[in-house]
């Protein structure tokens, strides 16, 4: 399971993502609020 | 065979760090530290403890509480008679508190294992030490690997050279056995602030002599302006763009002839402090031919992890680029025993947080508004008074303010600049959200207990996006 911040949880909460496909770049592998908004610009359709 | 694994020169911050480290992991360890004592006992610590972050911590409380019961217990209904300063009571307890942390080194090496050994040290080629003793007895040491943490000095200025008597540099001004009626200080950076602040409060006049136009270059330009306001409100009298020209010490006084605004001046005092900055200590350190180079600026040349010019020779702390702060130079020397011993150690050196502490304190971490401006990088702000903040309201600590800067497209926290109550455990909580990347949302949706201080990080974080609770947010730009 990703380990995430606040703001993240929340993206990918009301974006419905999977965040096992999300790439985490932040410390140990944390998925950070940018992460999130880089999956979304790069998969922005991907229901 | 060496005689050791890592040999440390200087037990400062730096230092001492890097052996307690290296001795954990296993290797063999030995720290050489020329510092004596008054009993010609070998004194760890370097600067930091001795006669810098310690000592000066100590009369900034001690000098804290002295105003506070002379000018600020009234509002709470608390009359105090007549408040009076016991100078030397004051310094003891400050001796006190250096002797207790130093000999707890002492206790800390011996406790992992780290030999400390009296003397000078100096690089020879070849990662060897030599340790020139206290009788002058010279000895060679094999080590291993060598970590350099000979620390810094503070600069002298030819317009006014220290005499240890009218003219002090920061030692000097840690020792005063009664508080000077008029105090000089040259230079307002960190450590001219605090001790004037020691002075001022109290009871001493205070002048600060700063040549830069601008007051704390290096901090947020809203923050320092806004530092300056308190400052000047505390009667520090700063004087902006003054070059000290020279000076005369006479009757035990010391008049001294600056220029400011195109015109000479000349103000006398009982005290003059000299804090101009301070420099890399390397006379006397590196053999010519230990391959060990020196950079531009005199400090000791290191790559991102420390390593010298010479093969298993590194440098850390004060003696090498970077922010001269006691935390950068442990935090290196525990990187460099940490790559000694094989582990991939690394310094985040974006994320250091760097504290004034006057009262209020100044902190910051990360990118300031105006570096942010010419890095062409577009931000937003969320800034914050104290003034609305609950809890320092009922703490009558009302002055300052947070303010956190965040990408505007990312929202990622790229700096955080406090003036106020208690900014350095404050901005703290920010380095911490900085090194997980957190956005300014991810503070903004983190629950802070109510009352406290550190809910002003909380606002500022929620104002970046506009969403502040206890400010009126201003209109977000489009």
């Amino acid at each position: 399971e990703a380990t995430m911040g606040p703001a993240a949880r929340q993206l990918v909460e009301e974006h419905k993502l999977d965040a096992a496909t999300i790439k985490g770049t932040g410390k140990g592998g944390r998925v950070t609020k940018e992460d999130v908004l880089t999956h979304l610009r790069e998969a922005p359709k991907a229901t | 065979m060496s005689d050791y694994d890592v040999v440390v020169i200087g037990s400062g911050p730096g230092g001492y760090v890097a052996a307690i480290k290296a001795a954990q992991l296993g290797l063999s360890t030995a720290c050489v530290e020329e510092w004596l004592d008054d009993d010609g006992k070998v004194r760890l610590g370097g600067t930091c403890l001795n006669v810098g972050c310690i000592p000066s911590k100590a009369l900034l409380d001690s000098s804290q509480k002295f105003v506070e019961a002379k000018e600020h217990l009234g509002v709470h209904g608390i009359t105090v008679k007549s408040a009076e300063m016991d100078v030397p009571a004051m310094l003891a307890r400050k001796n006190k508190i250096v002797d207790q942390l130093t000999g707890g080194i002492s206790g800390l090496f011996k406790h992992n294992g780290v030999t400390p050994i009296q003397g000078r040290g100096k690089v020879l080629a070849g990662a060897k030490v030599e340790v020139t003793d206290r009788e002058g007895k010279v000895s060679i040491l094999d080590a291993g690997n060598v970590i350099i943490a000979a620390g810094s000095v503070p600069i002298a200025i030819g317009p006014a050279p220290i005499d240890n008597d009218c003219i002090v540099d920061s030692t000097g001004a840690l020792e005063f056995t009664e508080v000077p009626t008029r105090l000089g200080v040259i230079g307002a950076g960190v450590i001219g602030l605090e001790l004037g602040s020691v002075w001022a409060r109290l009871g001493a006049e205070v002048v600060m002599l700063e040549a830069l136009d601008e007051l704390l270059p290096m901090m947020d330009s809203q923050v320092a302006k806004e530092a300056g306001k308190i400052f000047r409100k505390q009667n520090l009298d700063i004087r902006l763009g003054a070059r000290v020209t020279g000076t005369e010490v006479k009757d035990g006084k010391v008049s001294v002839t600056f220029t400011a605004g195109g015109e000479e001046h000349v103000e006398v005092f009982d005290k003059l402090i000299v804090s101009v900055g301070r420099r890399p200590r390397t006379e006397d350190l590196l053999a010519t031919d230990c391959g060990v180079t020196l950079d531009e600026r005199g400090f000791i040349y290191v790559n991102d992890y420390c390593a010298t010019e010479a093969p298993h020779v590194y440098a850390v702390g004060d003696v090498v680029r970077g922010l001269m702060l006691a935390h950068k130079g442990s935090e290196e020397g525990v990187m460099v025993a940490e790559r000694i011993a094989g582990k991939p150690a690394q310094v985040n050196y974006d994320c250091i947080p760097s504290v004034i502490y006057t009262h209020p304190e100044v902190a910051a971490v990360g990118k300031t508004e105006q570096q942010l401006k010419s890095d062409g990088i577009s931000y937003k702000a969320g800034v914050f008074p104290f003034a609305a903040s609950g809890r320092a309201m009922a703490a009558n600590d009302t002055d300052g303010i947070v303010k956190i800067l965040a990408d505007k497209e990312t929202d990622r926290v790229l700096g955080c600049h406090i003036v106020g109550p208690s900014a350095a455990d404050l901005v703290q909580q920010v380095v911490i959200a900085m090194e997980f990347g957190a956005s300014s949302e991810d503070l903004a949706l983190t629950v802070f207990a109510h009352p406290t201080l550190s809910e002003t990080v909380h606002e500022a974080a929620l104002a970046v996006n506009g969403h502040a609770i206890h400010i009126a947010n201003r209109k977000q730009r489009k």
